[in-house]
């Protein structure tokens, strides 16, 4: 039996706090650290090293965008999972550029809970049907400004990927319709998110690169 | 008022740079043209006069306490008084008047103060006086006058604009400050409902406690009614001309007995108001007849997609899809039934339906022209 995942719980709610906490710790998780807000959570995160952050976006202090940020700075081995109450469409979409790598919003069961917690804790990348709409709709904006790097777009593949995600096909379902591993299902979503991140970066570091600081090939 | 009064402060600063620059003028062209004096002694100490006058009106002018109506009336009175000095000086053949366009600065100060009605008396005033000393009107006295009647009421007019921009940018700003704060609250207290209600769906969920377990699927109910709720706020109604068709699926996801679940860009979708109705009834009838064929217990998925000339929507259920042969046996027996209407309502908005059925469930995708 490998060691219990470790795992951080940031949210501002008691109650919430105590039922996720509970609920982890029965499925024999390891809840290291809670935090109530951005500050506890930035401050706990270094001695705690969780391997899995749980986190809610609305939460006081640095919000969870910015916690998430942070926290993947530093340790980019660490894994955020966004737990959301009212799923502000804007603040997921801007966690997920932090590197959150997967979403739930509150109402998800238990066992989805535990079971997301499993997955981004094993490096894959969970996401809501409302997710890959937000981010197959942020890439096609993207497609319709500037051009950047034909790299961070996304292939046909991956396009229709996630828009059997957004019709909420499960990843084995996918996998089945396409004729391809449930593996390769995996990588392919776990690509849009990486470009999604790097289109991130690419936005904040444009000036570098209009400026011929980039590195060429 | 305090925006309007903040407009005169500035307005007042920028006088006193008018008021020196004048007075420097004043004071240089009467030394160079010192000679048509008649009596030069008296014009000296008339001209300092108007200087102490100047330094003064520029200090007290800095306060909206002392802009008063002694003050101003004052400012106005030494400039009448020194162009009536003129023919007492220089002789009655005089050309300049003493203060020349020393006067401005009293005619700027009353049409920043009473705006163009302020100009107005007071470029008449000085017009009157000037023109009443001089035995015949040449062009530039003429020039001088018209530009006094004209220069006041003009620059008091822009200053009540000024002010009254300015006052109106105020209001605005609190008015946007207050929706904002409003907004925040509102989203404090949504996100703390939220909360509860998505915690009493979870705890009573597994509950053996039939009551228990059915207080808990209402506020499942109810947690998602009020998020859509949410996110339909935040759409745009550029008029009633222009729908938002992520707002209205929004809308028809929450209130479908089916538990649906929809996808959308996150931005509002603009479409004519008609266009939108009907892909919202179309997607509609796709919902209805999910329920009619899969049953109430099935769950649908609805994503909103925007391409650079379309708009498409896909529905889609986990049913066992449409026996094959099924919808071409309706068709020769001239059952067109809901796929039909469906195909109809979207190829008269000039757009396609598509129609994907297997195992793996049904999918419409309807692709409308933007």
């Amino acid at each position: 039996m490998s060691e219990p995942i470790r795992i951080m719980v940031v949210d501002d709610h008691p109650m919430w706090r105590d039922a996720v906490e509970r609920d982890l710790a029965a499925a024999g998780y390891d809840v290291v650290a809670v935090a109530a807000d951005g500050h506890q959570a930035l401050a706990r995160f270094p001695a705690a090293r969780p391997q899995v952050v749980v986190l809610d976006l609305q939460i006081p202090g640095p919000n969870g965008v910015e916690v998430t940020a942070q926290v993947l700075q530093q340790d980019p081995s660490a894994r955020v999972l966004i737990l959301s109450a009212s799923g502000e469409q804007n603040d997921v979409l801007e966690a997920v550029k932090a590197g959150a790598t997967g979403y739930l919003v509150k109402s998800a069961s238990r066992e989805e809970l535990i079971d997301a917690v499993r997955r981004v804790a094993a490096g894959d990348t969970v996401f809501t049907p409302g997710l890959a709409g937000l981010v197959l709709g942020e890439f096609r904006r993207m497609a319709e400004g500037p051009a950047d790097d034909p790299r961070d777009e996304l292939t046909e593949r991956e396009t229709e990927i996630l828009k059997m995600v957004a019709k909420g096909m499960s990843y084995k379902q996918i996998a089945e319709r396409l004729v391809i591993s449930h593996r390769t299902v995996q990588n392919h979503v776990q690509n849009t998110l990486r470009k999604l991140q790097m289109n991130n970066r690419v936005q904040l570091t444009r000036w570098a690169i209009e400026h011929g600081l980039d590195d060429d090939e | 008022m305090r925006a309007g009064a903040a407009v005169e402060d500035r307005l007042f600063r920028a006088l006193a740079l008018v008021r020196v620059v004048v007075t420097i003028n004043m004071v240089v062209l009467n030394v160079y043209r010192r000679d048509n004096y008649d009596h030069p002694w008296a014009a000296v100490v008339l001209i300092a006069a108007l200087v102490a006058w100047t330094g003064y009106a520029i200090r007290a002018s800095t306060s909206a306490q002392r802009r008063t109506t002694t003050f101003l009336a004052l400012d106005l009175a030494w400039a009448i008084a020194a162009i009536a000095a003129t023919p007492v000086l220089k002789g009655d053949d005089f050309n300049a008047t003493i203060p020349g366009f020393w006067v401005m600065g009293a005619l700027l100060a009353w049409a920043i103060h009473w705006h163009w009605k302020g100009g107005l008396v007071a470029g008449a005033l000085l017009s009157i006086t000037d023109l009443g000393l001089r035995d015949g009107v040449d062009q530039a006295n003429y020039g001088n006058v018209f530009l006094l009647m004209i220069g006041g009421p003009i620059v008091g007019y822009m200053c009540e604009s000024l002010q009254r921009m300015a006052a109106e940018r105020d209001a605005a700003e609190r008015a946007a400050a207050a929706a904002e704060e409003r907004t925040r609250l509102a989203r404090a207290v949504h996100d703390g409902v939220l909360q509860v209600l998505a915690l009493v769906q979870r705890r009573g969920a597994g509950s053996a406690d039939a009551e228990i377990a059915d207080l808990a699927r209402l506020a499942g109910e109810q947690e998602r009614v009020l998020r859509s709720l949410i996110r339909q706020q935040g759409t745009v109604t550029t008029g009633p001309a222009v729908r938002d068709l992520a707002g209205m699926l929004e809308e028809i996801a929450t209130g479908h007995a089916l538990r649906v679940e929809l996808a959308t860009p996150g931005v509002p979708v603009p479409l004519p108001g008609d266009v939108a109705h009907e892909v919202v009834a179309a997607v509609g009838s796709c919902l209805d007849n999910v329920e009619t064929h899969v049953g109430p217990d099935a769950r649908a998925w609805v994503l909103l997609e925007v391409l650079p000339d379309t708009v498409v929507v896909s529905v889609r259920d986990d049913g066992p899809g449409i026996p094959p042969g099924r919808l071409e046996s309706a068709v020769r027996e001239g059952r067109l039934g809901v796929s039909e209407s469906i195909r109809g309502r979207i190829e008269d908005l000039g757009g396609t339906a598509t129609l994907d059925t297997g195992t793996h469930g049904t999918e419409w995708e309807l692709t409308i022209p933007r």
